[in-house]
């Protein structure tokens, strides 16, 4: 009886997971910044890697919804890596087509997260912000791997990463080879003499 | 040869008997208050279980407030578990509390600390004090006296072997006998620097096996001693006859045997000590008796060669030289064969106490671990010179003696350090050391080393730490530690805790993310200062409500619905805070929102009803949650009713 329960349960727990999605990521990040509204993604989204992406930035008055234009004079933008190993500085520009929009592209190159720093002025407001990717902001950089059809294009950082552990593997080589050189050069000499 | 073979079986029938299923440091378990507990009552005693039996007489547990005033009693004693320990309390106000726990395995008598913090009543729980190493490193009295014992067996073990069974006929007696009376006052002595070591705190099993060790040591010196008596013999019977009821072990091969065997005996101890009988295997335990045996063999055989033999024995005319080098080629060919054994079970017993090749520059133990196979290396290359070189020189009526002395000096002069190696490697955890945590795996990700430790191996709340490692260093002050977690089997999404440091390179987080039993990917995220981020990915398998006790999910049929109902932790205790959850599905699988869910209860105590919170952004959508204060301990009737349409029975067992 027991384990009769005990499989309606998993069945039901299991039934019931697919409605509690409780954590979908969501594809920006909105965030009050003083009497503003910055909302924060990607251009693209998903964001896969060695993909033309970037920054996509709205602004809004928080009280009236208004878009605030202007902005690509006095705010700047940055993409960090890690723990501030690698920062870009993103030209922010602003699109005339949809008021308090401003968007600043790269190709993110690798997979994971990225911190996007948003700093200057927006009317007399001080502006300090990182919009960092993740669960409940938004998504970080895909892989494409799942998407390569027919053959699988090996990204450069893989490539990198196994050059790095081949490059062990090369020198242990080279000292064993050289190692049986030197024994082979003195077995000669030894029975020259 | 009869006697020697039911010597040796009687031997290792004594360590296979004598050997338990101990762990070699006593590591944290459980705790009564549980770690981070929130109490609503003072609780009156602390209670700890550990991972293999504590001795009393060297542990302390102190319970000290947020001002660092101790609260307990002092009185440490047995739990009743036979792996657990207690302290009484004072009566203690609300507050935050630091549990700092000391505490010796009766099994080798290593010491391990650790702390843990609980709260009574509201306010944050205390910043435990810096977690020290769980094992700290071994003294300098402990490695000499492992070194001193180590020394003296092999001497022992290999002198005895070398004169019985290598070249009976070609050694000194007189030399013979200082190297064993010489091996026999290394032992005493080291197993005597052993107890000192220990002091007051020395366990009673340890302390059987270093006695039985200094009778070995004994033994040595005495039958080191009885070629004299045999000189003496015809004094001795004038002195009084008492002196001849030990004449018959002045002839060598009584003596000899005799020697073996207390040097087998003194190698037992070693081994009944070690992390081989720690890890709990008869095969670890019959590796490392190999292990020992046999580099005892090697090393103290080289050493029995160059004193009793290279150092008296002539090679001058071709007929010496000969005589000389088949005493080597015997005891090269002995040495290849302990050699051989050495290596392997040295390899076999790497790859149960190392986890990652990187162990063996990243771990104090590993660094011992490979200075000793490097010297063992060296040693056999001289080895093989002396097998390939000098050997056939001698064999051929060509004198090599000098070169032999001057090789096995060197050898003897790396065995010397091999010893103290292995004095460290005995003295630190390995890495593969079983853990307190449920779930403890280790990788190595560009150039961290990273171990991820999960309290618990069931649904529901649950400790996830991140130790941090470069090297040996600890990495602290990381930027950022998060841990993701997704389900394999099913998409529940992906849910994220962010980790703080609470000891030096030690990330911890607590909550609820792997809710469901199946499969978990936790991918871990260290963000350091200047660097890209570092990201591995641990499988975590939560397991499988059994309907044993061991999880309190329960289906109850209410009406037209089913509720899953479970609790926050999975085995609540009395006096603590409980989340209870009913997840109301309908008859299509899809979830109820919006409805009145009430629990009543009914148990040891009043507990007045308490309604169901939905917030569907938090807990998702027909998820409702009951924060219950506290229960006391019991069993306990809990009717869950929805509205007016139905009503279904929950019952939840709260442990003291």
């Amino acid at each position: 009886m027991s384990r009769l329960l005990a499989t309606v349960a998993a069945v039901a727990v299991v039934v019931s997971s697919f409605a509690i999605n409780t954590n979908i990521a969501l594809g920006h990040e909105r965030r009050a910044v003083g009497p503003y509204t910055f909302v924060v993604g990607w251009i693209n989204e998903p964001a896969y890697v060695n993909a033309a992406n970037g920054l996509s930035l709205d602004v809004t008055e928080t009280s009236s919804s208004r878009p605030v234009e202007g902005l690509a004079k006095t705010l700047q933008a940055e993409v960090i890596v890690g723990g501030g190993a690698k920062k870009l500085s993103l030209d922010l520009t602003a699109e005339e087509e949809t008021p308090g929009h401003y968007a600043g592209s790269f190709i993110p190159t690798k997979t994971g997260d990225y911190i996007f720093h948003i700093f200057g002025t927006t009317g007399s407001t001080r502006v300090d912000e990182r919009f960092e990717s993740g669960p409940n902001t938004f998504d970080g950089v895909a892989s494409t791997d799942s998407l390569q059809f027919p053959d699988r294009i090996v990204a450069n950082s893989d490539l990198a990463a196994r050059l790095d552990s081949l490059q062990t593997l090369v020198i242990a080589a080279i000292v064993i080879g050289a190692v049986a050189l030197l024994a082979s050069v003195r077995g000669l000499v030894i029975r020259r003499r | 040869m009869r006697r020697l073979a039911f010597m040796v079986a009687c031997v290792l029938s004594g360590a296979v008997l004598l050997g338990g299923a101990a762990e070699a440091h006593a590591n944290y378990v459980r705790s009564n208050p549980a770690s981070d507990a929130r109490l609503v009552k003072p609780p009156t005693e602390v209670r700890i279980e550990f991972s293999e039996p504590p001795d009393p007489k060297g542990s302390e547990i102190q319970v000290l407030d947020t001002n660092g005033k101790r609260h307990d009693k002092g009185d440490v004693g047995p739990s009743g578990d036979p792996n657990g320990l207690r302290v009484s309390l004072e009566p203690i106000p609300d507050g935050g509390y630091t549990v700092a726990w000391t505490t010796t395995s009766a099994v080798d008598g290593h010491t391990t600390k650790g702390s843990f913090a609980f709260v009574v009543g509201s306010g944050p729980l205390p910043t435990p004090p810096p977690v020290p190493d769980a094992a700290p490193p071994p003294s300098p009295l402990e490695i000499a006296g492992r070194a001193l014992s180590y020394a003296g067996i092999a001497l022992g073990l290999g002198t005895a072997f070398f004169v019985l069974l290598v070249a009976p006929a070609a050694t000194d007696p007189r030399r013979e006998s200082s190297l064993l009376g010489l091996a026999g006052a290394l032992i005493v002595a080291g197993s005597l620097t052993l107890v000192v070591d220990q002091g007051a705190t020395l366990p009673p099993r340890l302390g059987v096996m270093l006695a039985v060790r200094a009778f070995a040591g004994l033994v040595l010196a005495a039958v080191s001693i009885t070629p004299r008596l045999a000189l003496m013999r015809p004094v001795g019977a004038l002195a009084g006859g008492g002196i001849m009821t030990i004449g018959p072990l002045a002839t060598f091969r009584p003596r000899r045997m005799i020697a073996l065997a207390a040097g087998i005996a003194a190698a037992m101890t070693a081994t009944l000590v070690s992390h081989a009988t720690a890890l709990g295997s008869l095969k670890s335990m019959a590796l490392d008796f190999v292990h020992v045996l046999s580099v005892s063999v090697w090393t103290g055989g080289v050493v029995a060669l160059l004193w009793g033999v290279l150092l008296v024995r002539r090679d001058e005319t071709a007929e010496d030289a000969r005589a000389l080098g088949a005493t080597v080629w015997r005891f090269s060919v002995t040495a290849m064969i302990a050699t051989a054994l050495l290596i392997t079970a040295g390899v076999l017993q790497a790859f149960d106490r190392l986890v990652l090749i990187d162990d063996l520059y990243e771990t104090p133990y590993g660094i011992a671990l490979a200075v000793k196979i490097t010297l063992v290396l060296v040693a056999v290359a001289i080895g093989a010179v002396n097998l390939l070189r000098w050997g056939p020189r001698l064999r051929a009526g060509i004198r090599a003696r000098a070169a032999l002395v001057r090789d096995t000096v060197a050898e003897t002069a790396i065995f010397i350090v091999i010893i103290v190696a292995a004095s460290f490697l005995t003295a630190f955890a390995p890495p593969a050391q079983p853990s307190a945590a449920a779930y403890d795996r280790t990788q190595h990700v560009a150039g961290l080393r990273l171990e991820m430790l999960v309290a618990s191996g069931g649904a529901g709340r649950n400790t996830y730490a991140l130790r941090v490692h470069q090297g040996l260093a600890p990495v602290a002050g990381a930027e950022k530690v998060a841990f993701r977690f997704t389900m394999v089997e099913h998409d529940m999404g992906q849910q994220e805790l962010v980790a703080t440091e609470r000891a030096a390179g030690e990330y911890v987080a607590e909550g609820s993310p792997t809710a469901m039993y199946g499969t978990w990917k936790i991918q871990t995220i260290v963000r350091i200062v200047g660097r890209e981020d570092v990201s591995t990915v641990f499988t975590l398998p939560v397991s499988a409500p059994t309907g044993g006790g061991t999880t309190t999910s329960q289906v109850v049929t209410i009406g037209p619905y089913t509720a899953i109902v479970f609790t926050d932790p999975a085995t609540p205790q009395s006096g603590a805070p409980i989340g209870m959850f009913a997840v109301l599905v309908g008859k299509d699988g899809n979830p109820v929102t919006g409805k009145q869910v009430t629990a009543t209860f009914s148990g040891p105590s009043t507990q007045a009803p308490i309604a169901g919170i939905e917030d569907a952004a938090t807990l998702g959508p027909g998820r409702y949650k009951f924060a219950i204060t506290a229960l006391d301990a019991g069993k306990w009737n809990i009717t869950i009713s929805v509205g007016n349409e139905g009503a279904g029975a929950y019952s939840l067992d709260v442990s003291r």
